[in-house]
């Protein structure tokens, strides 16, 4: 239990240290990060640009006169709140992008990563089984080129080969802009159409990855003595190679489950910039190339925020499947 | 004695890198692609003016890559551009070595407060996604106009902290052990301890990651180019497929489509060399898999 505290202290400080970090380097840009909005704002109501400024600077919460402090201790008091910011680009707090966004990039992270766990583990047990076979070479090999390709690189082929030239995935939206949302079937299918390319982009990498990692697994696990045993024992090949080889090959693979589903959130950005997805990392490619930094400080706390939590439970996980782990 | 230190280098490292199948090929790849880089440039020409009578020509002896947008040769641009791709891939791989090795070496050997406080950055640059942090950083820097070692050192920020981790457990260990003590007792001088003892056997851990970071380099180095994030050399591969991409919209137009192949099939080839030679690297040279101690 003392384990579990220590653990959340430790990693409370540095998600603090983290977007610390973040906030200070946004706001120590030259400029004023309420120019954009109040540029918008003079624009449409035909004012003047200082009361422009005036007013987006009460819109964003800021006081143009108060110090750096007590603009960060305001940050993270509004964070522990709940409250993420605001976002000039989109003129609404950062908070209703994430509601409308969140769901998109779990639900896509989530298909993906049980998609390419569950190919990783099968092909990665099946080479190693076979290992120094022509089927091994080709499923290692093929791991390795896979790796060699650039998510964001995967992305564009992807979208390129199946929606621009073979038309058969959308090339964009989360849905069909003349549908309603609505629970039938139809619409349920038409979200897992637009999926696909998302989810692919991001699941093929991780394959690869778990493949890869598998097969070392399982040839490690496969060298151990009680396999050796098992065998003398005369137990039959497929009940040795289910229940002893693959759980003890699997162990180390499920613990850092929770970590690629942290490492996806940030490697899905570009993903979905691309497939014009709209979860968060579309949201976060679209402040980027705007300069939004109130959205760019909200949603990378965000990701920070989950990628830390992964990171807690796959201690946990890891402490409570493997026995040798006690949590101290 | 000279020649007989230059013979060791040899059987300890180069040797069993050339008898390893997958370093190897992969040295053999890396080998092409810096031949490529360092004399490229110097036999073949590289012509910028656009020819709109040769737009979108297909691969052909005369362009063997065929031509861009601009009827441009696709090949004179990519070794042309693959110099300041591996510079700025093997400059950030070097300085994320740099960082890791000095972080990972103080964490080892500085206690207490401070030593928590090293502790927590490098858990910090560990835990934060590499990849959205680096676009924040690149996008406050985007303005200014940033050189190859700048660029590369906004890659290498992200890249050290492994090493570190590394770097600063073996350190740990290593402190108290016998030969270390024995150096103590014999006055040897933190200057000897640190360089002489320690050093060797933290050498493994630096090389290894020099090469597995290349990977990481590239793609990154190569994304931020993607996104227009950084301006940089106009041949950069990175700044080619944008280009190919979103500039010229290569991918909707049928005769366009060798444009951005040749581009991929060459970033994926080095990246691919890259990870051969880091995996034969790692299974040659990894104390844990080589059963050293």
């Amino acid at each position: 239990m003392k384990y579990i505290v220590d653990r959340l202290v430790y990693l409370f400080v540095v998600l603090i240290i983290a977007i610390s970090g973040v906030f200070v380097l946004v706001n120590k840009m030259p400029g004023d990060p309420a120019y954009g909005l109040a540029v918008s704002i003079a624009q449409q109501r035909n004012m003047q640009m200082d009361q422009a400024l005036e007013i987006a600077h009460k819109i964003m919460g800021i006081d143009p006169h108060e110090s750096l402090i007590v603009r960060y201790f305001r940050f993270i008091s509004n964070l522990f709140k709940g409250n993420f910011g605001y976002s000039a680009f989109y003129q609404t707090s950062v908070n209703e992008i994430i509601a409308k966004s969140l769901p998109w990039t779990l639900f896509v992270i989530s298909l993906a990563t049980f998609v390419s766990f569950l190919v990783g583990i099968f092909m990665g047990s099946f080479a190693a089984q076979k290992r120094g076979t022509v089927i091994d070479l080709i499923i290692s090999t093929i791991s390795s080129i896979i790796q060699a390709v650039p998510p964001f690189v995967l992305a564009v082929l992807i979208l390129f080969i199946f929606a621009v030239r073979l038309r058969v995935l959308p090339i964009g939206g989360a849905y069909p802009v003349d549908v309603e949302p609505s629970f039938s079937l139809q619409f349920i299918l038409k979200v897992l159409h637009h999926a696909i390319g998302p989810m692919f982009a991001t699941a093929i990498p991780q394959m690869a990855a778990w493949t890869l990692a598998m097969r070392g697994n399982t040839s490690q696990v496969m060298e151990e003595d009680y396999i050796r045993f098992a065998q003398a024992r005369g137990l039959k090949d497929s009940v040795i190679a289910n229940k002893y080889i693959k759980n003890n090959a699997m162990l180390p693979l499920v613990a850092s489950l929770a970590i690629s589903i942290g490492y996806m959130l940030g490697g899905h950005t570009l993903v979905e910039s691309i497939f014009n997805y709209p979860g968060i990392g579309f949201y976060f490619g679209k402040a980027i190339a705007v300069r939004d930094f109130g959205l760019l400080t909200g949603l990378f706390s965000l990701i920070v925020i989950g990628v830390i939590i992964a990171t807690f439970i796959a201690e946990i996980i890891y402490a409570l499947i493997d026995p040798r782990v006690k949590l101290k | 004695m000279k020649n007989k230190r230059f013979s060791n280098f040899f059987y300890d490292y180069i040797q069993p890198i050339l008898t390893n199948k997958k370093s190897l090929i992969g040295l053999i790849i890396f080998s092409f692609f810096i031949l490529m880089a360092t004399i490229g440039p110097l036999v073949v020409p590289l012509n910028m003016n656009s020819n709109f009578a040769e737009r979108y020509q297909k691969p052909s002896l005369k362009h063997p890559f065929g031509t861009d947008y601009f009827g441009v040769d696709i090949f004179q641009q990519i070794v042309h551009g693959s110099r300041s791709v591996i510079s700025l891939t093997l400059l950030a791989s070097l300085f994320a070595v740099i960082i890791g090795t000095i972080f990972g070496v103080a964490r080892g050997y500085i206690e207490g407060i401070a030593g928590k406080i090293l502790d927590a950055i490098i858990t910090v640059f560990l835990v934060i996604p590499s990849f959205p942090a680096l676009l924040i950083l690149a996008a406050i820097f985007t303005n200014a106009k940033l050189n190859a070692v700048e660029i590369a050192l906004l890659v290498a920020i992200w890249l050290w902290a492994p090493l570190a981790k590394q770097i600063s457990a073996q350190v740990l260990t290593v402190k108290s052990k016998e030969f270390i003590e024995a150096s103590r007792m014999l006055n040897m001088g933190l200057g000897y301890i640190l360089f002489s003892d320690i050093a060797k056997l933290l050498i493994p851990y630096i090389f290894i990651n020099f090469v597995t970071q290349i990977k990481s380099a590239m793609e990154f180095s190569i994304g931020l180019m993607f996104l227009g994030l950084a301006k940089f050399d106009p041949t950069h591969w990175g700044i080619m497929l944008n280009y190919a991409l979103y500039q010229a919209g290569a991918l909707y137009t049928p005769k366009g489509f060798h444009y951005p192949f040749f581009i991929i099939l060459n970033i994926v080839l080095l990246i691919y060399g890259g990870i051969l030679l880091a995996q034969g690297i790692e299974e040659v040279f990894n104390p844990k898999l080589r059963g050293h101690e």
